[in-house]
């Protein structure tokens, strides 16, 4: 059974169709790259993965649950979709931090606030609290940031807010991560530590959907790429494929301007 | 002879702080409510709007029909007036205008008590206009990605209210609020205009002559000192508060 399956997914923005007719299956501890040029729908579709837009139509299957349904209203009430989003973490361009937490703390919030929605919070509130407090620095460390774990926002790196991001996005064990172009707000020097972390995350089976424009890491990093372009998933096969043998002509094209530059 | 021109003043001055205070307690919470106003979406003929448009296609009525937010619109309109006319007019509309059309005469009390409640009550609506402003810049300057952030990682949104974003806000509007808040200690003196006896009053009255001193315009200089040594007062305590929030940007 995949972790995540995507049936006939659409989108549109007023007239505008930016989704048409998503298809695609993700298995567990698979990686799945997605390239395309500006406009496609990339983030649009991260985005209703994470409920922070509404499709159209369409079935979003989690472990073989349907977790959105677009001729079903009922799997899309507020408290409902609250609890889903938590299949899905998700890592910003923009990194998206909490300026007035520290790295520690942005990374411990969330759980911190679910946690207290637990039956034995009252009795175990010490433990509990410890136990996080232990896990997201067990994270920061993993990121490479243990010495960082004080440190607010602004007083760290582009690839260092990224880490402690993507830090954050893991201290809620999502089954499927997705990333929106980690790297591109980044300097040219910082997105390989970014990059490396995400490298590794893949070398220990975590499953995730990375939107990206870097070539080369997709093909290393990816079991599958999928080539959007126009609101279509045009292409979609493993890296040395549709990277060494597209079959599309827009793939091929889309390709060629890339490696021009 | 000191004594007595700063007994007065002191007197008058505490009317002042009576003013600012009971203006600053009425208006932040009453600006917030307004800065909902007019941030409200509520469109009672979306609905409609959007089903003529499925049915036969845009037009210049459907185009109406989402744009149309009553209470949006209804507040806007207010605030533009109140931020767009003097205060010392509003204040004399709202001190006058009443007894001259309610058939029961005037609804302020007589003397000075009454003075001071039409003074409050036009401060507190004048203010709560501009300080919903300054609300409503503060909660839209801050990123909707801070909101994003929040929901991805599965906090209501109450939560993200009060973890996330409050404490950004907050700092947003420190600055532009201690303006405000300055430019209103020196705003009280136009309660005046309605005889309202605060510390401006009482300096002019030793001009125009009062306590048996009369011609005399050093009280009125006089007065100026208090008004310098409150605003550096509060200047501290904004820089203070400013400080407290320097801790992250
Ligand atoms: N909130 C919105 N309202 C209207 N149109 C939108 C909105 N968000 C995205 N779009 C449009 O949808 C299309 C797809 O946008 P999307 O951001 O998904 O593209 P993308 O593939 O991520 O591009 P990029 O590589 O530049 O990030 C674009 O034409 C964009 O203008
Ligand atoms: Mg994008």
């Amino acid at each position: 059974m995949s972790v995540l399956e995507v049936n006939a997914l659409r989108k549109s923005f007023g007239e505008v169709e930016v989704l048409k007719n998503i298809d695609f299956t993700l298995e567990k501890g698979e990686v799945i790259a997605i390239i395309g040029s500006s406009g496609s729908g990339k983030t649009t579709l991260l985005r209703c993965l994470n409920f922070l837009e509404k499709p159209n139509g369409g079935t979003i299957s989690v472990n073989g649950n349907v977790i959105f349904d677009g001729n079903a209203p009922e799997t899309q009430s507020e408290a409902e979709i609250r609890l889903k989003r938590l299949h899905f973490g998700l890592v910003f361009q923009s990194f998206n931090l909490f300026p007035q937490y520290t790295a520690l703390q942005n990374v411990k919030l969330a759980r911190e606030l679910l946690a207290q929605e637990r039956s034995d919070w009252k009795q175990n509130r010490k433990a509990i609290l410890a136990e996080i407090d232990a896990e997201a620095r067990h994270l920061l460390d993993q990121m490479g940031l243990a010495a960082k774990a004080d440190f607010y926002p602004h007083q760290l790196s582009g690839g260092q807010q990224q880490r402690v991001a993507i830090a954050r996005a893991l201290a809620l064990s999502p089954d499927i991560l997705c990333f929106d172009e980690p790297t591109s707000a980044l300097d040219p020097e910082l997105t390989g530590e970014v990059l490396r972390v995400i490298k590794g995350l893949a070398d220990k089976d975590t499953t995730m959907i990375i939107v990206t424009h870097e070539m080369q890491f997709a093909r290393e990093v990816a079991d599958k790429v999928l080539f959007m372009d126009g609101g279509h998933i045009v292409e979609s096969g493993p890296p040395e494929e549709v990277f060494g043998n597209p079959k599309h002509e827009r793939t091929k094209h889309f390709l060629e301007r890339y490696s021009g530059t | 002879m000191l004594a007595t021109v700063l007994g007065a003043l002191s007197s008058g001055f505490l009317q002042t702080l009576k003013l600012f205070a009971i203006t600053l307690i009425g208006s932040l919470p009453l600006g917030l409510i307004i800065s909902f106003g007019s941030m409200s979406r509520w469109a009672p003929f979306a609905r409609l709007g959007n089903r003529l448009e499925a049915a036969g296609g845009e037009s210049k009525f459907t185009h109406f029909c989402e744009w149309f937010k009553p209470i949006s619109l209804l507040v806007k309109v207010i605030v533009w007036i109140v931020r767009g006319t003097p205060l010392m007019l509003q204040l004399i509309i709202i001190f006058y205008i009443p007894g001259q059309l309610l058939p029961g005469g005037s609804p302020w009390p007589a003397g000075d008590n009454g003075r001071f409640i039409a003074a409050a009550v036009a401060f507190i609506f004048n203010y709560a206009c501009y300080f919903s402003e300054i609300y409503r810049g503060g909660i839209q300057g801050v990123p909707v990605g801070q909101q994003e952030a929040g929901q991805v990682l599965g906090m209501t949104k109450r939560q993200i209210f009060f973890k996330v974003t409050l404490l950004q806000m907050i700092k947003r509007i420190v600055p532009p609020m201690s303006n405000e808040i300055i430019t209103l200690v020196k705003d009280t003196s136009i309660a005046r205009i309605i005889s309202f006896q605060e510390i401006i009053w009482a300096g002019y009255s030793f001009l125009k002559g009062s306590h048996g001193y009369s011609g005399l315009i050093w009280p009125l200089f006089f007065t100026g000192v208090y008004y310098l040594v409150f605003n550096g007062l509060l200047t501290l305590l904004f820089g203070w508060v400013e400080r407290r929030l320097s801790y992250f940007r």
